[in-house]
C-alpha cells in the first residue's frame, strides 16, 4: 500500500525535488558564495550582512509589503462585494460576471499597459480632465505612477486581483444553501445578523486563500512592477534584477541573499497565516 | 433597475479597459490631449505587412503553454489519485510543500535553476521555458484533478475492476470522461499562467524562445501605443477563442456519449 502511493506520487515528485527544490538549494548556495559562475567558492555569511547595512533595501521591502498587502486586501474585498451583489440577482442576470474574466485573462504585462494608457500624465484621464477645464497642463495632474508610492502598481494588482477573488469567493456563494438563509431569517435574525453569523463565515475560507495567494503574489511579482517602472525605491524583484542584470558578477551573491530571503519569509508567511486563519476559526465557533 | 449599480461597476472595471484598447488600437496618434481619437488602420496594416515576427511570437507561446499543459497534466494525474484516496502520515504537510511553488515568489527558485540549465544546456530552449512553466503552474492542475478525482470516488473503479476491466481500460473509458471536467478547469488556468508569463519566459528562453509577451513588451513601453494595444486585443481574443472551442468541444463530447 505504501509502496504505490510512492510510487504514484513519482511522477510529481521527480521533478519537484529535480527542479523547485534544486533551484532553490543552487539561490541559497549562490547567497553563501558557492558555485557561482566564476568558480567556486568559500562558504560565508557575509552577503547577508551586507543586506543588513544596505538602508535602500528596506525601503524596498516596506515598499514590497504595502503593495502587496493593499492590492490583496482590496482585492478580497473588491471580489467579496462583487460577488455578494452578483448573488443577489437572478441567476439569468448572474451571468453578467462573466465579463469579470477579462482581468483574468489579460496577462500582467497588459494589465499594467492598461493604467499607463489611462494614469500617466499624459493619459486618458488627464485628458478627460483638461477637455473639462480642470487642469491646463500635464503637469498639473497628479503624478501618480513615478512618485515611488506604489499607487499605480496597487491599481494595476486590483484589476487582476478582483475577479480572481470573485472566481473564489463565487464559487463558494453561488452554491450556497439558500435555506440556511431562510432558516436564520425564520428564526429572526436581521439581514446585517444573517450576513455576519452565517454567509461569512461560510466565505471566510475561500477569502483566506484568496488573500494569501494575491499578498504572495504581488510581494514577489516582476512583470508589473517592471512596466510601471518605478525604481526609486523599486520592489524588491526589481532590485534583484537589478543587481543580477546590470552589475558585475561578483554582486551576484547579494542577489541571491535577497532571493533566499524573500523565500523563507514567502513560505514562513505562508505557514503562519493558515495556522493564524484556522486558530481563528475554531475561537470564532467556540462563542 | 435594482443592479443597476453591480453592471456599472462591472462594465467601468473590465468593458471600459477593452473599449480604451480598441479606440488606441484603432487610433496609433491618439496623443493627450484629445479625448476623441482619429480612427486610422496604420497598426493593422503595419501587422498585415510585416506579419512574421509577431506569428513567430504567437505561435512561440501556443505552443509552450500548450505543451506545458500536457506536461502538467501527465506529472499530476497519477499524484492526484494518490493524494485524493490514501492517507498517510504527514500528507498535509506534503500537500502544503507541494503548493509551495505556485506561492513563492518564482524568481527564488528559477534563478538558481537558470544557473543548472546553463550546466545542462537547457537555458535557452523550449524545453527548458516549458519545464519552468510547468513547475510554477502544475499545483492549479494538481488541486482540480484531486477535486475531481475526491468528487467521482473510488467505487466505478472498483466496480469496473470487479467486472473484470484492466486497470488502463478502467482510465479510458470510466475516469477519463469523468475527469475531463476538472482537467479542463486546470488545463485553463495552466494555460493562462504560461501564456501570460513575461518574466521566465526571458530569463530562461534568453530572447531565443519567441513569446507573445516578448513582443508586446518593447511595444508598450516605447512610443507605440496603437501596435501595443492592438497586439494587447490579439492576447485577449486568442484565449476567448480557445475556451470557447474547449466549452464546445466537452459539450459535443458528452452529447455523444449519452446518445450511445
Amino acid at each position: 500500500m505504501r509502496h504505490n502511493v510512492i510510487l504514484g506520487l513519482a511522477p510529481l515528485l521527480l521533478p519537484y525535488c529535480a527542479l523547485f527544490c534544486a533551484g532553490l538549494t543552487l539561490t541559497l548556495a549562490q547567497s553563501m558564495g558557492l558555485f557561482l559562475p566564476l568558480g567556486p567558492g568559500e562558504a560565508t555569511l557575509e552577503y547577508y550582512q551586507a543586506l543588513t547595512r544596505d538602508q535602500g533595501l528596506g525601503l524596498s521591502l516596506r515598499l514590497s509589503l504595502f503593495v502587496a498587502f493593499f492590492s490583496a486586501a482590496g482585492s478580497v474585498l473588491g471580489g467579496t462585494v462583487l460577488a455578494l451583489a452578483l448573488w443577489r440577482m437572478p441567476p439569468g442576470l448572474r451571468r453578467v460576471g462573466v465579463v469579470s474574466k477579462i482581468g483574468l485573462i489579460l496577462p500582467h504585462v497588459a494589465v499594467a499597459f492598461l493604467v499607463l494608457l489611462m494614469l500617466s500624465q499624459t493619459g486618458l484621464v488627464s485628458s478627460a480632465l483638461f477637455q473639462l477645464g480642470l487642469i491646463s497642463t500635464p503637469e498639473e495632474f497628479p503624478n501618480i505612477l513615478h512618485t515611488g508610492s506604489g499607487l499605480g502598481m496597487i491599481l494595476a494588482f486590483l484589476l487582476k486581483g478582483v475577479p480572481f477573488a470573485l472566481l473564489l469567493i463565487g464559487a463558494v456563494l453561488f452554491g450556497f444553501d439558500i435555506r440556511l438563509i431562510q432558516t436564520a431569517r425564520m428564526l429572526g435574525a436581521g439581514p446585517l445578523r444573517t450576513f455576519w453569523s452565517v454567509t461569512l463565515p461560510r466565505l471566510l475560507p475561500a477569502m483566506h486563500s484568496a488573500f494569501i495567494i494575491l499578498f504572495l503574489y504581488a510581494f514577489g511579482s516582476f512583470d508589473i512592477p517592471f512596466v510601471l517602472g518605478e525604481s526609486h525605491p523599486g520592489m524588491l524583484s526589481i532590485r534583484v534584477f537589478d543587481i543580477f542584470f546590470h552589475r558585475d558578477l561578483s554582486q551576484r551573491p547579494q542577489a541571491m541573499a535577497i532571493l533566499t530571503v524573500m523565500f523563507v519569509f514567502a513560505a514562513v508567511f505562508a505557514m503562519l497565516y493558515n495556522r493564524f486563519a484556522a486558530y481563528m476559526d475554531a475561537w470564532r465557533r467556540k462563542l | 433597475m435594482r443592479h443597476a449599480p453591480t453592471m456599472l461597476v462591472l462594465a467601468f472595471l473590465f468593458l471600459l479597459p477593452v473599449l480604451v484598447l480598441i479606440l488606441q488600437a484603432g487610433a496609433p496618434g491618439w496623443r493627450y490631449p484629445e479625448l476623441w481619437p482619429e480612427l486610422g488602420l496604420d497598426g493593422v496594416r503595419f501587422l498585415a505587412t510585416r506579419p512574421g515576427p509577431f506569428l513567430t511570437a504567437l505561435t512561440g507561446s501556443l505552443g509552450y503553454s500548450l505543451a506545458t499543459v500536457v506536461l502538467t497534466l501527465s506529472m499530476t494525474i497519477l499524484p492526484a489519485k494518490a493524494l485524493a484516496y490514501s492517507s498517510f502520515r504527514g500528507k498535509t504537510l506534503l500537500e502544503g510543500l507541494l503548493l509551495l511553488p505556485a506561492l513563492v515568489p518564482a524568481m527564488t527558485f528559477s534563478m538558481g535553476l537558470h544557473f543548472i540549465f546553463i550546466k545542462i544546456g537547457l537555458a535557452d530552449t523550449a524545453p527548458g521555458v516549458i519545464l519552468v512553466l510547468s513547475m510554477i503552474s502544475y499545483p492549479y492542475m494538481l488541486r482540480a484533478l484531486t477535486t475531481g478525482y475526491t468528487l467521482m470516488g473510488r467505487e466505478y473503479e472498483i466496480c469496473a475492476r470487479n467486472l473484470g476491466a484492466s486497470k488502463w481500460r478502467v482510465f479510458l473509458e470510466v475516469e477519463l470522461p469523468q475527469l475531463l471536467p476538472a482537467m479542463a478547469a486546470g488545463g485553463s488556468v495552466v494555460f493562462l499562467v504560461a501564456f501570460s508569463e513575461y518574466f521566465l519566459v526571458f530569463l530562461i528562453g534568453g530572447g531565443s524562445v519567441a513569446s507573445f509577451t516578448g513582443y508586446l513588451f518593447p511595444l508598450i513601453t516605447s512610443s507605440n501605443r496603437g501596435l501595443g494595444a492592438l497586439v494587447t486585443l490579439v492576447f485577449l481574443a486568442v484565449p476567448i477563442a480557445l475556451f470557447i472551442v474547449l466549452e464546445l468541444g466537452l459539450y459535443r463530447y458528452h452529447r455523444k456519449r449519452r446518445m450511445r
